[in-house]
């Protein structure tokens, strides 16, 4: 009975762990460069929940992390390696601007810049899904290529069409209809997070209550039984594509349209950039699980958000947060170093013995 | 049969190797012992045969004589003395070399490159030459015709295969172990590989010879060892024996019973398969022309020697395999090359033989795995919703029915049940609809004998009330009980049909040997 239960928590006692080894590791660093760990960790946890302004900075920042994080979740669900969140962000966020050009009544107005996001982000993904299933590119290489592609046709776009003509290194803002209203009025908390949370729980609803989940799945874990089952090999895998591009299209949208001050891209991308590759470590923290990935967003974002005061008041470098993060995932991919090793260490043993032997 | 310890064969010199009671049993697998105190020899000049069915445990032996396994109990001489074999590099290092029936080299490299891996005789600096040349005398000396400076994968299989064998004979053996060495090759390229070993015994070496073809066992041994579940049936010189003879000790003696079933009345035809051509990945034809019928209300066997096109015919008929030529015709429609579903939705149930791999999803849950095949029809799912009430109900009747011992409808995956109650869980799910017709592949292979017995009757219910039945099985007792008729494979094609209450064992054996 125990180990059943172990069972079913050890994923979540897995990231608990490699959390806690992440900031073991973090702290020797900061000592041995002569740092004060504990200072350190003191400001970066009172940052995130210290203060009501700290815990709300933080679920702004994972509000689109959760659906980045949702992309690669998916993408390991059913079989694929889509780090191409990145892009689709780029893209999603580009047609919610976009959008707003049109004029509407607000709430549609919202609901149109969303679902533009989704859009844009879909289609974002086709070329990918499609070069794999008619051609067996692999989506690592086909989605890198096109994060750089859209990177750059944002900067373009952002300066050639949509550029703010009093402002020009940003592009006009959001229409104030098309605007989610801010949640904790002084940070850049926004109703975004329920469209972000929402999101997370269709997707859970999808991946294990509907048969479009239930093919993905088992396109995800074994193609051969799939096959054998009857399922469309390629169908699933085109599902597993367009619902990361949804997911990463509302990511994007929604930081146009529920990011304060600005609701706008800089020409430089840099509100919308790294959420994609953000979003591979929180779905990997969060056990490529919908509800787990929430929790890990929330955690990757107060780092993040966690550092800058980390930076002022510790003198620790921001970059410290990113070694911290960096050790978390190498922690999680732990368990396949151990399996590894008791593979290899008969190997080794043998080796030894020819050597005493010789 | 009493070991003959005085060598009177015409070529037998010196005992190169021997094993005495070697005894092997892997953990946790079977209860029983894969082999049972087994004695072997091969001497300087013949070829001495392993003859056995699949899962005599040929295969296991040879891999413990050439030092890939370690064995549980038993003692190995090489040349007189005692030695311990820990790795195949150890197997080498005494003189014993093992080719397998799968061929073991790195395709992207060239021969020489193959020849060189595990040898010390290039450096880092790469100098390929000696190797080249040596692999190329060697290949010239035996005969074994290959180009050691092309890369592997360019090569036949007949190719692959003499690259193998030269690989093995580089590090100078005395004695060569042949695992099924012609399962891949085509009948000229066996007659070539046969003419090699016979002048490789004239130089001297020990040659011992896997099969369970009898032609090559007559053809090319001077003594042939019997194999049956791991123990040894007899021992004798070819020329004091004739294939009747062998086939009965490679087969059980107990006289199998045709079951109790109603009156078989040739109704109408649910399948047929009409002269179907499949070839394999190298090119090879594995299907070759085959034709079958199947009526509504039969069970049809199909016997032999696993690796004879059965597993081609069962994916061919379920759509798992491309049809080249010929037609499959189910229901009286023209099912050729139609896709998995569509011939699933034409009512035809497949248990396959590889049940882990593609039978179940191991990391799905017990329930979900249940309806791995029906989870689009309804009550499992409403509107591609799925109903988790209707799938808990029906995998908790296949649990009841089937015995199924699985912790944990939703929680437990399925990888942790044992290979019975996967196999029990695929009975279940494939059955429970009556379906027209049944593809079975091994369909008790691992059941124990209530499960064995349970699965009969099931099977003899499901055909009396109408379903056709095709039955793939190795164990000719299963066929002989169960089926109405019998057809036999023999190197991809049907070699015989035989109704199954005149089928005699023997005889059936011979066929499937293509004797």
């Amino acid at each position: 009975m125990l180990t059943r239960i172990y069972e079913q928590v050890k994923p979540i006692l897995n990231s608990f762990l490699a959390g806690l080894i992440g900031l073991a590791v973090g702290a020797i660093i900061m000592a041995i460069w002569g740092y004060a760990p504990f200072g350190a960790y003191d400001a970066l946890f009172t940052a995130i929940f210290g203060s009501f302004y700290g815990f709300s900075s933080t679920l702004a920042r994972a509000t689109p992390l959760i659906l980045t994080g949702l992309t690669f979740a998916i993408g390991v669900r059913g079989g694929i390696f889509n780090i191409g969140a990145e892009g689709q962000v780029f893209m999603g966020a580009l047609a919610a601007i976009s959008v707003s050009l049109l004029s509407l009544p607000s709430g549609i107005h919202v609901l149109v810049a969303i679902i533009a996001g989704a859009m844009a982000g879909a289609i974002w993904s086709l070329p990918p899904s499609f070069l794999k299933i008619t051609r067996g590119v692999h989506e690592v290489i086909s989605t890198i290529m096109l994060n750089w592609v859209a990177l750059y046709f944002g900067m373009y776009a952002v300066v050639e069409w949509l550029g703010d003509p009093q402002r020009a290194e940003k592009s006009i803002s959001a229409a104030t209809t098309s605007r989610l209203p801010i949640m904790v009025s002084g940070t850049s908390l926004t109703y975004a997070l329920f469209v972000s949370l929402a999101f997370s729980l269709l997707i859970f609803f999808l991946l294990w209550r509907t048969t479009l989940g239930f093919e993905l799945r088992v396109v995800g874990q074994n193609p051969a039984a799939a096959n054998y089952a009857g399922i469309k090999e390629n169908y699933s895998i085109n599902s597993t594509f367009i619902l990361g591009g949804l997911a990463a299209g509302v990511a994007g949208a929604l930081q146009i349209i529920g990011h304060p001050p600005t609701y706008a891209l800089y020409s430089d991308l840099s509100t919308v950039r790294n959420l994609g590759f953000d979003g591979i470590g929180v779905a990997l923290i969060g056990r490529n699980h919908p509800i787990g990935v929430i929790f890990a967003a929330v955690f990757f974002a107060g780092l993040n958000v966690g550092a800058r005061t980390m930076q002022i008041t510790a003198g620790v470098p921001l970059e410290m947060v990113r070694i911290i993060q960096g050790v978390i995932i190498i922690a999680l991919a732990a368990p396949e170093l151990i399996e590894l090793s008791n593979q290899l260490l008969p190997a080794v043993r043998n080796w030894i013995n020819e050597v005493k032997a010789s | 049969m009493p070991k003959t310890d005085t060598a009177e064969g015409k070529d037998t010199g010196r005992t190169l190797l021997r094993a005495e009671g070697i005894s092997k049993g892997f953990p946790g697998v079977w209860e029983h012992l894969i082999l049972n105190e087994i004695d072997f020899d091969v001497k300087e000049g013949e070829v001495h045969t392993l003859l056995g069915e699949n899962g005599a445990g040929k295969t296991v032996l040879a891999n413990i004589l050439s030092g890939f396994y370690g064995s549980t109990a038993g003692k190995i001489y090489i040349q007189g003395e005692e030695v311990e074999l820990n790795s195949p590099q150890d197997g080498l290092e005494h003189g014993v070399g093992m080719i397998h029936q799968e061929v073991m080299l790195a395709k992207p490299f060239t021969v020489a490159e193959n020849v060189t891996l595990g040898t010390d005789d290039s450096d880092f600096s790469y100098p390929l030459d000696k190797v080249e040349s040596r692999v190329y005398r060697l290949s010239q000396k035996y005969g074994l015709e290959v180009d050691p400076t092309v890369r592997v994968g360019d090569l036949s299989a007949g190719e692959q295969q003499r690259a193998e064998i030269l690989k093995v004979l580089y590090h100078e053996p005395q004695v060569l172990i042949l695992d099924e060495p012609t399962s891949l090759l085509t009948p000229q390229e066996a007659q070539q590989l046969f003419k090699v070993l016979r002048g490789m015994a004239d130089e001297g070496f020990g040659i011992v010879f896997i099969t369970h073809k009898m032609e090559e066992v007559m053809e090319v041994s001077d003594r042939v060892t019997v194999l049956k579940l791991g123990k040894v049936m007899g021992e004798t010189d070819i020329e004091e024996t004739d294939e009747e003879e062998l086939t009965e000790m490679m087969l059980d003696e107990k006289i199998p019973i045709h079951l109790e079933r109603k009156e078989f009345k040739k109704q109408s035809t649910s399948l047929s398969v009409e002269d179907i051509y499949v070839t394999g990945p190298r090119g090879n034809t594995q299907l070759n022309g085959v034709s079958l019928d199947l009526h509504e209300g039969e069970i049809l066997g199909v016997a032999g020697v696993s690796g004879n096109g059965q597993s081609e015919l069962i994916e061919a008929i379920t759509g798992l395999r491309e049809i080249d030529e010929g037609s499959l015709i189910i229901e009286g429609e023209d099912m050729t090359n139609a896709s998995p579903r569509e011939i699933q939705e034409k009512g035809v149930a497949h248990m396959p033989e590889k049940r882990r791999e593609i039978g179940v999803v191991e990391p799905m849950t017990v329930g979900e795995n249940m309806v791995l095949r029906d989870y689009r029809d309804s009550p499992f799912s409403w509107h591609s919703v799925l109903n988790r009430s209707a799938i808990t109900n029906h995998a908790e009747e296949i649990i009841e029915e089937f015995d199924v011992i699985a912790p944990d409808i939703w929680k437990s995956e399925t990888r942790i049940l044992s290979g019975g109650n996967i196999q029990r869980m695929i009975l279940g799910r494939e059955s429970w609809r009556d379906p027209e017709i049944i593809i079975a592949s091994h369909p008790t292979h691992g059941l124990d004998r209530r499960a064995v017995s349970h699965t009969w009757e099931l099977f003899i219910d499901l055909r009396d009330s109408g379903s056709a039945i095709l039955l793939v099985s190795e164990d000719l007792d299963e066929v002989i009980s169960l089926s109405d008729r019998i057809a036999v494979m023999f190197e991809g094609n049907v070699v015989g049909i035989v109704d199954s209450d005149e089928a005699d064992k023997s005889e059936l054996g011979m066929i499937m040997t293509g004797a």
